[in-house]
């Protein structure tokens, strides 16, 4: 207590600083957050706790094992898929051009879509006669409309892709804002030592822009993990996510205690992922 | 004729300098890949376009054309006339530009400590604050607003920047936590052996290099309230948010009106980025890549 | 930068002293009701300003869809704080409002009820014998076909199960794709669909492992390879999209798509039928919507009177006229527009086989079992029996 005391009167600058932001988000989130996780240990009928009930229902139904498997895929495809190309479009945007601001501008513009629309945007392209499938068909590739959203690998990569296209500016952003930040004398100086562009990146660039990185992958990680208005929308409840059942369980179903075991499942999953990623990475920071 | 001149030039120049060869090719694969970007950017903006200003013929068919066959401003006049979009429009500029600002101001302070803390305590401060971003909002959004219900905040301004700031503040957290990770500590350190204090090196020194890293936080947070969709149905009644008239036009409305209405929206998205993008980059961190 | 912020901060202190005053007029009646554009024209030109002039009061009416109403509702009855007295709901999403206990028990207002109204429509507000709403609105799914399709090929509407087999059957082999489409986007709306299947071979969907029940999930499963890919994203929204686009030639859905598929996107060809009976007989869900109560509501006096309003008979015939809406009562006859007519036939003749379903309050688990039970046996192609002998277990273990 006298410790934190002297913690307190060291560091009184410091706790003004941090203190309004962690009272802010805590103090509002702390008993929600707390109240959903005890519905899901909760029993439906009786209003019995603790008992491991909804969990051993939904982890028992292969509904629940396929939005598993089609949460964890659909993030892995997403992400990947995102943070190349955000990197390879942010790299392009540092480079001097007269199109730049436009081409920045330009790449922002997906953000300020609300995701209702933009589902809406991608069923016209995706819909069995939308736009992608009238565009195989005048090329001549298909004389049939494929389905995207029979399920499967197709489905993940549509949603995937679609959801791709809203929130890759946010990765742009924000790698973006990393490099930027890089002052360009360092790279003067590797250019006296004759490096190579590759070089370039891989031995300064991306470690110096570790941080935003981390930031935009975790960012996008949390999110993907949590899909679930794109996906409803593109291929109805047959293609199951997490984040959709969640809703589903909830708002269809009227069953709060399934729908918090399905949420609850969700945080550790994105916990877990979290913690492991900066395990990994923060552990080589110490390194540096 | 032009091309094959230029083809020659090329196969001339080759002979000469395998090197400038090399850097046309990457030219042009730029140039491929920033054209490939912006058109999967852009085609699905310019089909809602195209939707909003054709006659229903051109859309509602098994091939639908890909320009504009039979063009028509009805929906847009339709939409415009409908009376949906100026009070909506102001409401979530208000309240998105509000968040922004509050966020900075609450987040920014808070950032550069956590970033000063050694890394496992920073990553453990960090997860915390971030841990109620990874929960989904179908179980916890209702309980946050009846609070903000039960202070009387419903219909108003306020309640809503609040239950945004929620959703926002992790995120800008953690952005300018990465910002101020990137200010060298000895900048402020050579501050304060010149007699600054605390404050006033954060003030002189500090923050001035993170205002790009700000610019991207605010941008972010602006278009995440721009979007919010889950709070304001609780919390906007009589006078609803643009996401809400959106969705409102996408289940009640037909395909025109509803393209209408959501190109409308991406107009002060556009005017905001532009304005804003300049900010993105600060004097001190001349971003010219030599690439 | 100061000013600024000066005057965002100044906007938003105004604002909230702005909501605050016209959150305590005592003369308003705030009313949450899910419309469309011309709907609500109807409303603001037609039905409100006789009562408000009648009874010196405003409405203050709101939109918001049936799910968000819910939601609405939860958060300021579990806040105290009710500042709606009147909504009016789509009676397939009653149960969570009476579960939850966001409404008042209406029973004592039984009396209000006019003598002409339909009376499975006064059982769709019943629970467990209390009555929790006041019927307003019946209304139920039509087909829509594609007429010019139709003509093209030569056939007739499917009016049974073997002929629609048959109809599916056709355009799938004469055009590669299926081109009837059933909604079965496992929302809701497919287990509403379930219901008329089920029911018109005779079985209880709420038992669920009757024979009729086996029947009409066999049916299905025999009948979905030739159904639209589309009917995977099909729900009452998309539906209507898909038959504009032409994907799909055949299709129910609630009477408002004729608005927007026929009156706004042109499609004339689009018609409208009754659709189809099954082996026993032709059911179809008695849907529309209901007036409810808020739990705690400020003005509940006042809304007992707008409600005993919009149930009168020249209210109902006025939402006839104006809307196309069925009447709630024998004795109103309003006429519809002329393009509308058509349609209104095929409303009335379902009509004629519209079945209230049953009000449980585990309806959500009966729900959820008729969707799991499709995936798992129409969509996955599980056998029929164990599946549905599972579910019905389900059903059977949610009992409240």
């Amino acid at each position: 207590m006298a410790a934190l005391k002297i913690l307190f009167k060291r560091y009184k600058l410091e706790m003004l600083m941090v203190l309004p932001l962690i009272i802010f988000i805590l103090g509002f989130t702390l008993v929600p957050v707390l109240q959903c996780i005890y519905y899901s240990f909760q029993d439906p009928l009786t209003g019995a706790f603790p008992t491991l009930d909804n969990y051993r229902l939904i982890v028992g139904s292969r509904k629940f094992g396929d939005a598993l498997k089609n949460t964890v895929l659909v993030t892995l495809i997403g992400l990947s898929l995102e943070m190349s190309v955000g990197m390879m479009v942010a790299l392009l945007l540092t480079t001097k051009s007269r199109f730049r601001g436009i081409f920045r501008a330009i790449t922002m513009i997906p953000m300020g879509v609300p995701t209702i629309v933009s589902g809406v945007i991608m069923l016209y392209i995706f819909s069995s006669n939308g736009y992608l499938n009238e565009f195989l068909y005048r090329i001549g590739v298909i004389k049939l409309p494929i389905d995207w959203a029979q399920g499967g690998l197709r489905t993940l990569f549509m949603v995937a892709i679609a959801d791709m296209w809203k929130v890759t500016p946010l990765v742009i952003i924000l790698l973006l804002s990393g490099l930027e930040s890089i002052p360009s004398s360092i790279y003067e100086a590797s250019a006296i030592d004759g490096a190579t562009r590759f070089q370039n990146f891989f031995y300064i660039t991306l470690p110096l822009i570790k941080p935003f990185f981390t930031i935009a992958l975790i960012m996008r990680a949390i999110d993907a993990f949590r899909i679930f208005e794109l996906p409803m929308v593109l291929a109805g409840r047959n293609t199951m996510f997490l984040g959709t059942y969640a809703y589903s369980e909830y708002f269809d179903y009227n069953n709060i205690h399934a729908s918090g075991a399905a949420s609850t499942i969700l945080l550790l999953l994105i916990a877990a992922f979290v913690f492991g990623y900066i395990m990994m990475v923060g552990s080589r920071e110490v390194e540096q | 004729m032009k091309l094959r001149k230029e083809m020659g030039l090329i196969m001339a120049e080759r002979k000469i300098d395998p090197k400038v060869l090399q850097r046309r090719i990457n030219r042009v694969l730029k140039a491929l890949f920033i054209a490939g970007t912006i058109f999967f950017i852009l085609v699905p903006i310019l089909l809602l376009f195209k939707i909003s200003v054709s006659a229903p013929q051109d859309i509602l068919t098994q091939h639908p054309p890909f320009l504009i066959k039979n063009f028509t401003w009805n929906h847009w006049k339709r939409v415009l006339a409908a009376g949906h979009i100026w009070v909506p429009l102001w409401k979530s500029v208000v309240v998105a530009t509000s968040v922004a600002l509050l966020g900075i101001m609450i987040a920014a302070p808070a950032a550069y400590v956590i970033s000063r803390l050694p890394t496992g305590i920073k990553y453990g401060v960090l997860l915390a604050i971030f841990s109620t971003r990874m929960f989904p909002e179908v179980g916890i959004a209702l309980p946050i607003s009846v609070t903000f219900i039960q202070w009387g905040l419903v219909d108003t301004n306020f309640g809503l920047v609040l239950a945004h700031l929620i959703k926002v503040l992790p995120l800008m957290a953690w952005i300018l936590t990465g910002t101020f990770d990137s200010i060298p500590k000895d900048l402020e350190q050579s501050a304060l052996v010149d007699g600054c204090d605390k404050l006033q090196a954060l003030v002189i020194v500090v923050l001035p290099l993170s205002l790009a890293g700000m610019a991207a936080a605010s941008i972010l947070c602006w278009l995440e309230s721009w979007n919010e969709f889950t709070y304001a149905v609780y919390l906007c009644l009589a006078d609803a948010t643009l996401p809400l008239k959106t969705y409102y036009y996408v289940r009640r409305g037909n395909w025109f009106e509803s393209a209408a209405y959501a190109v409308f929206l991406t107009i002060p998205v556009l005017i905001i980025t532009f304005a804003l993008q300049n900010y993105l980059k600060s004097d001190y961190l001349s971003g010219a890549l030599k690439y | 930068m100061k000013r600024n912020l000066r005057l965002v901060l100044g906007l938003l202190i105004l604002s909230l002293v702005v909501s605050v005053v016209t959150f305590s007029a005592p003369t308003t009646l705030r009313v949450i009701m899910g419309l469309a554009e011309e709907e609500w024209q109807v409303m603001r030109e037609h039905i409100f300003p006789a009562f408000e002039k009648e009874y010196n009061v405003k409405v203050e009416a709101y939109q918001a869809e049936a799910q968000d109403t819910e939601k609405i509702l939860e958060a300021r009855v579990r806040a105290k704080r009710m500042d709606i007295d009147l909504i009016a709901q789509d009676n397939m999403r009653l149960a969570t409002l009476v579960d939850r206990g966001l409404v008042e028990d209406l029973s004592d207002y039984r009396s209000l009820i006019p003598t002409t109204v339909y009376p499975s429509l006064i059982e769709v507000g019943e629970f467990n014998g209390k009555l929790y709403f006041l019927p307003y609105r019946p209304n139920v799914e039509i087909a829509f076909y594609n007429a010019a399709k139709f003509r093209q090929y030569g056939l007739e509407v499917p009016t049974t199960w073997d002929e629609l087999f048959a109809v599916a059957k056709f355009f799938y082999e004469k055009e590669g794709v299926g081109r009837v489409a059933i909604k079965a986007d496992l929302s809701p709306c497919t287990a509403t669909h379930l219901f008329d299947f089920c029911r018109s071979a005779g079985g209880d969907p709420v038992v669920l492992n009757d024979q009729g029940c086996f029947e009409a999930f066999m049916f299905l499963q025999k009948l979905w390879p030739y159904l639209s890919p589309d009917s995977k994203t099909a729900n009452w929204n998309f539906m209507n999209t898909h038959i504009a686009t032409e994907s799909v030639y055949l299709g129910q859905n609630w009477p408002f798509g004729m608005n927007v598929i026929v009156r706004d996107g042109g499609k004339k060809e689009v018609l409208a039928y009754n659709g189809w009976r099954g082996p026993v007989k032709e059911s179809h869900v008695l849907g529309g919507e209901v007036i409810g109560i808020p739990k705690g509501a400020p003005n509940k006096a006042l809304a007992i009177e707008f409600a005993k309003y919009l149930m009168s008979r020249e209210v109902q015939e006025k939402l006839t006229i104006y809307n196309g809406w069925p009447a709630v009562r024998s004795d109103a006859y309003g006429q519809v527009a002329d393009w509308q007519k058509p349609y209104f036939e095929a409303i009335n003749k379902v009509l004629a086989h519209a079945e209230a379903r049953p009000n449980l309050l585990y309806y959500g688990a009966v729900e959820k079992a008729l969707n799991e039970a499709f995936r798992e046996c129409v969509i996955e192609g599980e056998p029929v029996k164990p599946t549905l002998e599972k579910w019905a277990k389900y059903i059977e273990d949610n009992k409240r």
